[in-house]
């Protein structure tokens, strides 16, 4: 029998769309969803130019939040990716810089090179940047020695959206099928 | 099917020339790290490859060229006329971020490495 096809956010295994053209997705920004159409998607592949080095932190320091520039989206986009550290060191992501992603309670998960013993490909770390909500990282280098590089590689998607306006959060006229996708921290 | 890290390998790998190895206090290059592109990568050196005509030989690989040569790893000592080899197994994960340089008590060996490169 036939399926459909299981497309979500935060998939485990190699990573995949969330959802196809055609299709609604509702974006978290500003503490309520907004409604998009993806009109298109293209793949984003790991590569030189997706990959920051946030700098050569001393033995137990930090570098500096960094903005990720490299992943900025234009308007009416957003991005789908998935990190990999390649330095032994310990990442925060923050969206805006103040922002931590990834948090309980009383605590911030990290990526680190530890991640791909129980998550090869990098899915719970999964994030989303829409539009100029930019991301931010910053390592911090728990050795007793100095390190010369932190480095960060990326890859995913990105999703070109057209607005649709006969919906709204606020007013609980939503879409019937729709795709959350965490684009922000707002909360 | 679970797939686990050892089937998702960090980097890609490449090899170094076969480089005849200069006397201790003349290290030259034996690998040189990729160039290019906005960021460093780094390299693991995963398997060693030694001949000598020249006599019994201990053979150093490290950083810095000449007078500046540093040892990244213990000396490899290798018979005369041997083909002498190391494999990762045998190497442990030293993972450097420059050119990686050779010398040997005895001038003449003849070194290759395979290595793991780390980055995009």
């Amino acid at each position: 029998m036939p399926q459909l096809p299981q497309i979500y956010p935060y998939k485990p295994g190699p990573i995949e769309y969330i959802a196809m053209p055609g299709e609604t997705v509702g974006v978290w920004v500003n503490k309520v969803y907004e409604f998009f159409r993806i009109l298109y998607i293209e793949g984003l592949p790991r590569s030189n130019p997706l990959l920051i080095n946030l700098g050569a932190p001393g033995a137990g320091a930090q570098t500096a939040v960094t903005q990720l520039t490299l992943l900025e989206m234009p308007d009416l986009e957003f991005g789908q990716f998935r990190a990999e550290v390649l330095d032994d060191v310990e990442v925060i992501l923050y969206q805006g810089r103040a922002d931590q992603r990834h948090k309980l309670h009383t605590r911030v998960a990290t990526y680190s090179r530890f991640l791909r013993r129980e998550d090869p490909d990098g899915h719970t770390g999964e994030f989303y940047v829409y539009e100029d909500n930019y991301a931010f990282m910053q390592a911090t280098n728990n050795t007793d020695y100095a390190l010369t590089q932190a480095r960060v590689a990326f890859h995913g998607f990105r999703y070109v959206l057209e607005t649709l306006t006969q919906y709204n959060w606020r007013a609980q006229k939503l879409p019937d099928a729709w795709t959350r996708v965490p684009g922000t921290a707002h909360l | 099917m679970p797939h686990y890290i050892d089937d998702k390998p960090r980097g890609i790998r490449k090899h170094s020339q076969v480089i005849v190895a200069p006397v201790t206090g003349a290290a030259i290059a034996l690998y040189q790290l990729t160039l290019g592109g906005q960021n460093p990568r780094t390299a693991i050196v995963r398997k060693v490859m030694i001949y000598s005509a020249v006599g019994n030989v201990t053979v150093t690989i490290g950083l810095g060229l000449a007078g500046a040569f540093a040892a990244i790893l213990p000396p490899f000592y290798a018979l005369n006329l041997f083909d002498s080899e190391w494999t990762e197994d045998e190497i442990p994960e030293i993972e450097v971020a420059a050119d990686i340089t050779v010398e040997s008590d005895i001038a003449g060996p003849l070194v290759m490495i395979e290595i793991e490169e780390i980055g995009t």
